[in-house]
C-alpha cells in the first residue's frame, strides 16, 4: 500500500468509524454527532454541515446507519439515527481492523523511541 | 429567526434530488443550523455574528453540494472503476498502476509464473490467429471482393466435385445472365520461356478471357489490358507481363512493353504489364488470350470469377445461372453450375483445420488462465491480512477489486507483450514450414485486425484470471483474516474454487490430448497406408515439348524414346521411363466402357487417365496383379490398341481383377476397342488420405502428349541425378527447361504436410496443456498441504505413520484427478466430433488412444500430487505445533 492511499483510506474510513462508533448503542441527531466529534477529540475534529451529512447519507445508502424522523412534545421534529445490524457488523470488523492498524503503527513507531 | 431553509435551498440548486427528498434534506440541514445559532447565541455572541458563523457551515472546502452529489445520486452510489476516493481518472489509474508494479517486483516467483503461463497461452493464439487472419479475414486484394464469386460445374455422376466449365457454357453464362456485373473464365498452364541468351526456363501462365481485370476490379500497371478482338479465334498473339517477371525480365522498365516474348517457341507482343495484385489466375507469370471459340464443343477445363450486380445475393445469382443451364440446348444434366465466394473456393479447405487449431490453442490459454487464477487466489490468500487492514481503514470492495484486477491487468499485459513476441517466432517458423506452393499471395504479417485480437485477448485473460481471486478477496472476511489461527487455514470456498479449478484443468488437457492422439493416430493410420508404388530412391521432373517445333506425336514420341534411352546409360541409374502424370502430380479425366462389363446404373465414373513409355510402372515401383506392362511394339499408330488398368477400374467395371484380355474403349460405338494387357494394384494417386479413382495406362498410340514426366530410379541418392539428367537434356535440345524435379519421397512429404503440420500442431499444444496442467495440480495440492501443516503435525503427534499422511494427501488429490479424467473424457466424446473429418476413418472413441491418454494424465496427477504428499509425510509435528 502506498501513503496516498493510506492517507486517503485513512481519512474516509476513520470518519466512518467515528460515526459507528458514536451510534453504536443509542441513536442521535445528526447535530448532537458532530458535537460530540467536536468535544470528545477536544476540537482536535471538527466536521461541518457541509461534510458530516453526506458521509451520514452514504453510510445509511449502505445501509449501515437508518435515520429516522422523531417529534418530540413542544419542538420541531429531528432526525435520529441508529445502527442497522450490517453497521453493527461492519462497526465491529472496523474496530478489530483498526485496532490492528493502531496496534501496527504504534509497534512501528513506538520502536523508534525505544 | 433567519431563513435556514433558504440558504440551505440555495446550495442545493442543481443536485435535481426529488421534491421530498429535497425537502428532508432541507429540513434536517436546517434544523442543524438554527441548533448552532441557537448555541453561538447562548454563549453570548451577537446575532449578526452567530448567523454568519452558522452559514459558514455550509461553505467549508468541500462545498456541500459537490458532496451530496457524490453520494446522493444513484449512479455515484459506490464508485466503481474510478475516481472513488476522488482525484481524477488518469492519476487513479496511474497510482494503481504504480502499486501494481511495485507488488509484481516484490513476488517475482509468483510475477514470473504467470507471465510464463500466459506468454504460453498467449503465444499458441498469436501465431495461429495470424494464420487464421492471413487466410479468412485478411481482405483480398481486389476491388469489392466480397462481390466476387467463383464459378464452376460440377457432376456428381462423374464422382467430381468440380470439373471445370466448358467454352460453349462460359458463353451462355456471360451472354445470358442477369445478376452479373462481368464474368471472366481462365485457364492455368506452362510455357517454356526462352530469353536472347538462349537459356529456357519454365513459367506459369493463363489464357484469360479479355475481362479478367476488370472484373477483378484492378487496372494495368502499365500498357492496356486485352482488346476483345484479341480474346477470338486467330486473334494477336499478345500478352500481359507479370509484375514480378517484369521486373525480374526487365528492372520495371517500361519499354518492356512492345516487346516480343518466346512462349514454347511462339512470338508474343507484350502489350501491357499485370499490377501486382493480379494473384488471380494463382501464380500465372504471363496472361494470354484465351481466345476461345464460343460454339465449338470443348472440355470442362475453364475456371470462371463473376461479379455479382450489387444487391445481388449468391442465391439469386445462382438460380440465375441454374435457368441459362436448362434453357441451353446442348444441356446434358450430367454437369451443373456452382458457384462460391471466390476465398472460400481457394482457402476452404484449410477453414476447417484452422478452426480447430484455433479452438485448440483457446483450450490452451484457458487452462492456462485456469491455473494463473488459482495462483492469483493463493496470492490473494497471502495477501489477505493486507486486504483486511486496507478494508478496515475504509477501502471500499470497489476499490480492492480494481486494485487486484490492475495487478491481473499489468501481468496480462507483459504476459501478452512476451506472447506475442514468441507467437511471431512460431509464426515464422510454421511458415518457413509450409511447401513453396503456398499461394504467395497469402500474407501472415501482422495487421490492425492482430493487434485487436491480442489486446482483447490479453484483456480477457487478466479478467478470466483476477476477476474471480479479486471479488474473493474483497468479500474476504476481515475478521476471520485478521486472527493469528484463521490465517493458517483456507475458507472451505476457496478449496473449493480450487478444486474445481484442478479438475477444469485436468478436463481441458484430457480433452486436448485425446483430439491430438486422434489426430496423431489418424495420421500415422495415413501414413502407414500403402501408396501403390515405391516411393523411395526415385527422382522425377518434368519436360514439355512446344508444338511449334515438334508438331507431330512421332516427333514427340522419339523424343521422349531417345531421351529415355540415354538416360538409362546415366551411371546407378536402374530403371527410367516417363509418363503424362506421375503420382500425386495431378489428373486428366476420360470416360471409358467395358466390353461386358457390370450394369454402371446411372455412375459415369471420371477415369485417370494417364500416358505411359513402356517401363513406367517398373520405374514407379507399381505391381502387376495381372498380366503385363505394354513394349515398344505397341506404341507403333497402327499396332493394335491395348491398355493398363488399375484394381479400381478392374472391380467397378467388371468386379473382379483376373480381366486380362478383355477390352475397353471409349464411349461411342466408333471408337477403337483396347485390350486389356495389365491389371496394376490401385496407387493413390490422390494422396494418401485422398480419393481412389479407376485409372488407365495407354501407350503412346491411343493418346499423345507433348509433355511427360520423367522417373529415374537409382541405389543411390536420387537428387545426385539430377545434374547428369540435365546435360543430357542438354543435348538432345538446349531450349527445353526441366522443371518441376523432385523425389518421390518429396512429393509424397508435400502431398501430406497439412495433416502433418496440423497433427503435430495439436500435439504440441495438448503437451503444453498438461504441462501446464500438471503445474496447476501441483501448486494447487502443494499449497493445501502448507495450509495443513499444523493438522498434519497433529496427527503425526498423535501417531499417524507418514506412509497414511502421504496416502491421505495422494487420496485427496488423485480424487480430483479422478474426477477431472472423467469430465474430460466424456467432453472430448462431444468435441471429437468436430475432428471427424480429419479422422481418416479412424473412430473418435478409438480405445488406444482414450485408454493411453486416461492413463497418462492419471500418472501425471499423481507425479505432481507425490512431492507436496513426500513433503507432508516428512513434517515435523513439534515445529508444526509451535509455529502457532
Amino acid at each position: 500500500m502506498s501513503n496516498q492511499s493510506i492517507d486517503r483510506d485513512l481519512k474516509k474510513g476513520s470518519a466512518e468509524l467515528l460515526i459507528l462508533s458514536l451510534l453504536n448503542g443509542r441513536q442521535r441527531h445528526g447535530y448532537e454527532i458532530g458535537k460530540l466529534i467536536e468535544t470528545r477529540s477536544k476540537g482536535a475534529l471538527v466536521f461541518r454541515v457541509a461534510s458530516l451529512y453526506p458521509l451520514l447519507y452514504k453510510l445509511e445508502d449502505r445501509g449501515w446507519i437508518q435515520g429516522r424522523w422523531v417529534e418530540k412534545p413542544g419542538q420541531r421534529r429531528r432526525r435520529y439515527y441508529r445502527l442497522t445490524a450490517a453497521g453493527r457488523k461492519i462497526l465491529a470488523e472496523r474496530q478489530v481492523g483498526w485496532a490492528a492498524f493502531v496496534e501496527a503503527i504504534r509497534r512501528i513507531t513506538g520502536a523508534e523511541y525505544a | 429567526m433567519p431563513d435556514w431553509a433558504q440558504a440551505v435551498r440555495d446550495r442545493l440548486a442543481g443536485l435535481n434530488l426529488n421534491g421530498a427528498r429535497e425537502a428532508e434534506i432541507v429540513e434536517e440541514l436546517a434544523r442543524h443550523l438554527d441548533d448552532r445559532y441557537r448555541e453561538l447565541l447562548a454563549a453570548g455572541l451577537p446575532e449578526e455574528q452567530a448567523h454568519s458563523l452558522a452559514v459558514e457551515e455550509l461553505e467549508t472546502r468541500d462545498m456541500l453540494a459537490a458532496q451530496l452529489r457524490k453520494t446522493r445520486l444513484p449512479a455515484a452510489r459506490e464508485p466503481m472503476g474510478f475516481g472513488s476516493g476522488g482525484g481524477n481518472i488518469m492519476e487513479s489509474i496511474r497510482h494503481d498502476l504504480k502499486v501494481a508494479l511495485r507488488i509484481i517486483r516484490a513476488k517475482p516467483g509468483f510475477s514470473l509464473a504467470v507471465v510464463f503461463m500466459l506468454a504460453l497461452g498467449i503465444a499458441g493464439n498469436a501465431a495461429i490467429f495470424s494464420i487464421f487472419n492471413g487466410l479468412f479475414l485478411r481482405p483480398l486484394p481486389f476491388a469489392q471482393p466480397e462481390r466476387l464469386v467463383d464459378l464452376d460445374e460440377t457432376a456428381p455422376k462423374w464422382n467430381l466435385k468440380y470439373v471445370g466449365v466448358s467454352n460453349p457454357d462460359a458463353y451462355a453464362w456471360f451472354k445470358g445472365n442477369a445478376t452479373f456485373d462481368g464474368m471472366a473464365f481462365f485457364h492455368g498452364g506452362g510455357a517454356n520461356l526462352s530469353n536472347s541468351s538462349g537459356v529456357a526456363r519454365r513459367i506459369k501462365t493463363a489464357t484469360v478471357t479479355y475481362r479478367l481485370l476488370d472484373v477483378l476490379g484492378l487496372k494495368p500497371a502499365a500498357g492496356r489490358g486485352f482488346l476483345p478482338e484479341e480474346d477470338r479465334p486467330g486473334g494477336a498473339k499478345v500478352a500481359m507481363l507479370g509484375y514480378d517477371l517484369w521486373q525480374r525480365l526487365y528492372y520495371g522498365d517500361r519499354r518492356a512493353i512492345g516487346q516480343v516474348l518466346k512462349l514454347s517457341e511462339e512470338a508474343y507482343t507484350v502489350v501491357g504489364i499485370l499490377p501486382r495484385e493480379a494473384i488471380l489466375p494463382p501464380d500465372a507469370e504471363v496472361w494470354t488470350p484465351l481466345a476461345a471459340d464460343p460454339n465449338k464443343a470443348s472440355p470442362f477445363y475453364l475456371s470462371g470469377v463473376g461479379r455479382l450486380k450489387h444487391g445481388v445475393t449468391l442465391d439469386q445469382a445462382k438460380a440465375d445461372l441454374a435457368r441459362i443451364h436448362r434453357e441451353q440446348a446442348q444441356a446434358k444434366d450430367d454437369t451443373y453450375p456452382v458457384m462460391q465466394p471466390l476465398r472460400d473456393r481457394y482457402l476452404g479447405d484449410f477453414r476447417t483445420v484452422v478452426n480447430i487449431l484455433l479452438g485448440a490453442v483457446g483450450l490452451v490459454l484457458l487452462i492456462a488462465c485456469v491455473n494463473v487464477a488459482g495462483l492469483m487466489l493463493v496470492h490473494g490468500e497471502s495477501r489477505a491480512r493486507e486486504i483486511s487492514i486496507r478494508t478496515a481503514i475504509g477501502a471500499s470492495r470497489a476499490r480492492i477489486v480494481r486494485q487486484l484486477l490492475t495487478e491481473s491487468l499489468a501481468l496480462a499485459f507483459i504476459g501478452g507483450l512476451l506472447g506475442v513476441a514468441a507467437g511471431k517466432v512460431c509464426l515464422h517458423a510454421l511458415v518457413s514450414l509450409m511447401p513453396d506452393d503456398t499461394p504467395h499471395w497469402i500474407r501472415f504479417d501482422l495487421d490492425a485486425r492482430f493487434a485487436l485480437f491480442a489486446i482483447a485477448l490479453t484483456g480477457a485473460a487478466a479478467v478470466l484470471c483476477g476477476l474471480l481471486p479479486a471479488v474473493q478477496a474483497a468479500s474476504a472476511d476481515t475478521r476471520g483474516a485478521l486472527q493469528e489461527v484463521a490465517r493458517s487455514t483456507l475458507t472451505r470456498g476457496k478449496r473449493g474454487v480450487l478444486s474445481v479449478f484442478v479438475i477444469g484443468e485436468i478436463a481441458l488437457a484430457v480433452i486436448l490430448l485425446i483430439s491430438s492422439g486422434l489426430l496423431v493416430q489418424a495420421f500415422r493410420k495415413v501414413l502407414h497406408v500403402d501408396p501403390g508404388f515405391r516411393p523411395d530412391n526415385v527422382i522425377t521432373w518434368s519436360l514439355r515439348l512446344p508444338v511449334a517445333k515438334y508438331a507431330k506425336p512421332e516427333q514427340q514420341l522419339a523424343f521422349f524414346e531417345s531421351l529415355v534411352d540415354r538416360l538409362k546409360s546415366v551411371p546407378a541409374v536402374s530403371s527410367v521411363s516417363a509418363a503424362s502424370i506421375v503420382p500425386l502430380d495431378g489428373h486428366m479425366g476420360y470416360f471409358f466402357e467395358a466390353e461386358n462389363g457390370l450394369p454402371t446404373k446411372d455412375q459415369r465414373p471420371v477415369v485417370l487417365q494417364i500416358t505411359a513409355l513402356p517401363g513406367y510402372l517398373e520405374a514407379m515401383g507399381m505391381t502387376f496383379l495381372a498380366g503385363h506392362d505394354f513394349t515398344r511394339h505397341d506404341e507403333a499408330a497402327d499396332a493394335p490398341q491395348v491398355a493398363v488398368i488399375n484394381e479400381a477400374f478392374a472391380r467397378f467395371f467388371w468386379g473382379s481383377t483376373d480381366v486380362a484380355g478383355r477390352r475397353i474403349r471409349y464411349p461411342g460405338g466408333n471408337n477403337k476397342w483396347m485390350t486389356v494387357v495389365g491389371v496394376i494394384r490401385t496407387t493413390m494417386h490422390y494422396g494418401l488420405d485422398g480419393e481412389i479413382r479407376p485409372s488407365v495406362i495407354v501407350p503412346f498410340s491411343v493418346s499423345t502428349v507433348n509433355g511427360m514426366t520423367i522417373a529415374m530410379r537409382t541405389a543411390i541418392d536420387p537428387h545426385s541425378l539430377a545434374s547428369p539428367a540435365r546435360e543430357i537434356v542438354r543435348q538432345l535440345d538446349p531450349d527445353l527447361p526441366m522443371f518441376d524435379i523432385r523425389t518421390m519421397s518429396e512429393r509424397l512429404e508435400r502431398s501430406l504436410w497439412v495433416r502433418r503440420a496440423y497433427s503435430w500442431l495439436f500435439a504440441a499444444f495438448a503437451a503444453v496443456a498438461i504441462l501446464l496442467a500438471a503445474a496447476g495440480i501441483y501448486g494447487v495440492i502443494s499449497f493445501a498441504v502448507s495450509q495443513r501443516t499444523r493438522e498434519i503435525g497433529i496427527r503425526i503427534a498423535l501417531g499417524a505413520r507418514p506412509a497414511q499422511v502421504m496416502r491421505t494427501v495422494i487420496g485427496s488429490g488423485m480424487l480430483l484427478v479422478l474426477v477431472g479424467l472423467a469430465a474430460g473424457l466424456a467432453a472430448s466424446q462431444l468435441s471429437a466430433r468436430f475432428l471427424e473429418s480429419m479422422l481418416f476413418g479412424l473412430s473418435t472413441r478409438d480405445a488406444v488412444t482414450c485408454i493411453s491418454v486416461l492413463s497418462g494424465v492419471a500418472l501425471v496427477g499423481l507425479a505432481a500430487n507425490f512431492i507436496p504428499a513426500r513433503r507432508a509425510a516428512a513434517v515435523d509435528p513439534m515445529h508444526a505445533l509451535r509455529a502457532e
